[in-house]
């Protein structure tokens, strides 16, 4: 996918603060984006940093104490109606209907996005197709696995072709098979042309997907580049012998540690 | 409306798809229905109580009941699913109008409430009961009592937006079901002691009852049928504006 020049998501100055039973949380200070259109951008930290709720402002479900946001153009504090036509949103639970079938759910969102019942029907046929559920659409979503969950809510997000696409944390609780099938969507989604805004836990993930990205922590952004370029600062800086991974930029920008327990099992603590 | 028009249907299919939940709101009025009839008909016995007008106390008691089976709506758990479960923020995601997130699911209150209240008062017809507004009252009964279902369960809706929590919206709920009681539902207004009296005259539901009665026991009056839809609807558009306002506002 070639990457525009023109900005697909900016964020100035963004605040998030709840009024909770131990007084005001700040829980996200003041955040600053510019995602040019075209990119697969990254949005990491840990649990907490603010990532869903800086997701949640982007998307229009919540609402901005402070700062402006622009998604493809439009304003979403001031047009959330017409940001909405603009984006599509897979949030991190997959939020999906139990009740209803495959095929039922697909074309109730596109009916949602303005096609008439006919029209609405062979969206949902054409989105099927594309992960690959056809021979489950007249089943209900209940008895999906989480990976076919998973990939339903993608398709779900997808009937409008948005311009921009929201994926928090797309691969939470999933088997590393299912995990690489979001993945070949998610590359196949940006190669049509959209913009993909990811959160992920998983450093791999965005290695392995992610032009650029961004490291939030305590609500407010840390780092930022490419992920070769955050290597390379990393090594500069601090002199490491080997390449750096993502890991150890992360861990560094967080403060984080590695334990090495029994059995083998890395934990990474921040 | 395409948009009201398939939340709408999606409620209803899910409704056709979940009939257990039906089973409390036809068993738990009926249940009353003779109940509360074995206890009082000899009390109330149709040839010396003259606002029976010559019909059982079964009549007398029927609206009761019907509105009963109008509070018994699942509209507001299916919507705290959708919270917990992540579907509601993909419907709010959606470029459509706030309040036809809110009606979609109301809209399938009011076709189970047409399809309950009219089954109700098919099995109270072989029981000598008479609507004596006729079949155009019988319509008008089963709409109003199903609008009334309509903006009932909305404002237990409004409740499980605010608390995002079942337990929470079923306790919440039980905060309406004293209209359902401080009503003539035993006998007229005018016969009550006058601190229910006082009561039911300030308690809008006992305008539907009393309407939805007259339909079946004095035929069409038409003051009775204005106060019971005039009830109806400013209960309705308070409703909706608190439920329009809440899921814009809502965090």
């Amino acid at each position: 996918m070639t990457i525009g020049a023109q900005s697909a998501i900016t964020a100035v100055g963004l605040k998030k603060t709840y009024t909770g039973r131990d007084g005001e949380v700040e829980a996200v200070r003041g955040v600053d984006l510019d995602v040019a259109s075209g990119e697969v951008f990254g949005f990491l930290g840990p649990n907490g940093a603010g990532k869903s709720t800086t997701v949640r402002m982007l998307t229009t479900l919540m609402t901005i104490t402070a700062g402006t946001a622009h998604v493809a153009g439009v304003d979403v504090a001031a047009n959330p109606n017409e940001a909405r036509r603009k984006i599509g949103v897979a949030l991190q639970e997959a939020g999906l209907d139990p009740r209803q079938t495959g095929r039922e759910l697909l074309a109730l969102q596109a009916r949602l996005f303005g096609h008439n019942a006919k029209s609405a029907a062979v969206r949902a046929g054409e989105l099927l197709e594309l992960v690959d559920l056809t021979e489950s659409a007249d089943r209900r979503v209940k008895g999906y696995s989480g990976g076919m969950k998973r990939r339903l809510d993608l398709a779900s997000a997808l009937v409008h072709q948005p311009e921009v696409l929201f994926l928090d944390e797309p691969t939470t609780g999933l088997d590393p098979a299912s995990r690489l099938t979001v993945w070949e969507e998610v590359r196949r989604i940006n190669a049509m042309g959209t913009t993909v805004f990811l959160t992920t836990q998983y450093l791999e993930e965005a290695d392995q997907l992610c032009n650029r990205l961004a490291i939030i922590d305590h609500g407010g952004i840390i780092r930022e580049g490419t992920p070769s370029s955050l290597k390379s600062e990393l090594r500069e800086r601090t002199g490491m012998v080997t390449e750096p991974t993502l890991d150890d930029v992360f861990l560094d920008a967080t403060g984080g540690t590695r334990v090495r327990g029994a059995g083998e099992v890395q934990e990474i603590q921040s | 409306m395409n948009e009201l028009s398939a939340l709408s249907q999606r409620a209803v299919r899910e409704a056709i798809r979940t009939p257990e939940a039906l089973f409390p709101a036809l068993f738990i009025p009926l249940f009353f229905l003779v109940v509360n009839v074995g206890q009082a008909a000899r009390i109330f016995p149709t040839d010396e109580t003259p606002f029976l007008n010559g019909q059982s106390y079964a009549a007398f008691q029927l609206p009761s009941s019907l509105l009963l089976a109008a509070s018994f709506g699942a509209a507001a758990l299916y919507l705290v699913e959708e919270i917990e479960g992540g579907y509601f923020d993909k419907l709010r995601a959606a470029p459509i109008s706030r309040m036809s997130l809110v009606l979609g699911r109301l809209y399938s209150e009011f076709v189970k409430c047409l399809v309950l209240s009219a089954f109700m008062v098919a099995v109270a017809l072989p029981f000598g009961i008479r609507i004596e507004s006729g079949v155009l009252g019988f319509f008008v009964l089963v709409i109003m009592i199903s609008l009334w279902s309509a903006v009932f369960n909305g404002f237990i809706q409004l409740i499980a937006l605010a608390t995002r929590s079942a337990a929470a919206t079923q306790s919440g709920s039980m905060v309406f079901f004293p209209l359902l009681f401080l009503t003539p539902n035993f006998v007229p207004r005018n016969l009550l002691t006058r601190p229910m009296e006082i009561a039911a005259t300030w308690n809008p539901v006992t305008y539907i009852m009393e309407a939805a009665r007259t339909l079946i026991l004095d035929g069409f009056d038409g003051a009775a049928l204005l106060k019971g839809f005039a009830v109806i609807a400013g209960a309705g558009t308070l409703m909706l504006v608190l439920s329009v306002r809440m899921v814009n506002n809502y965090d």
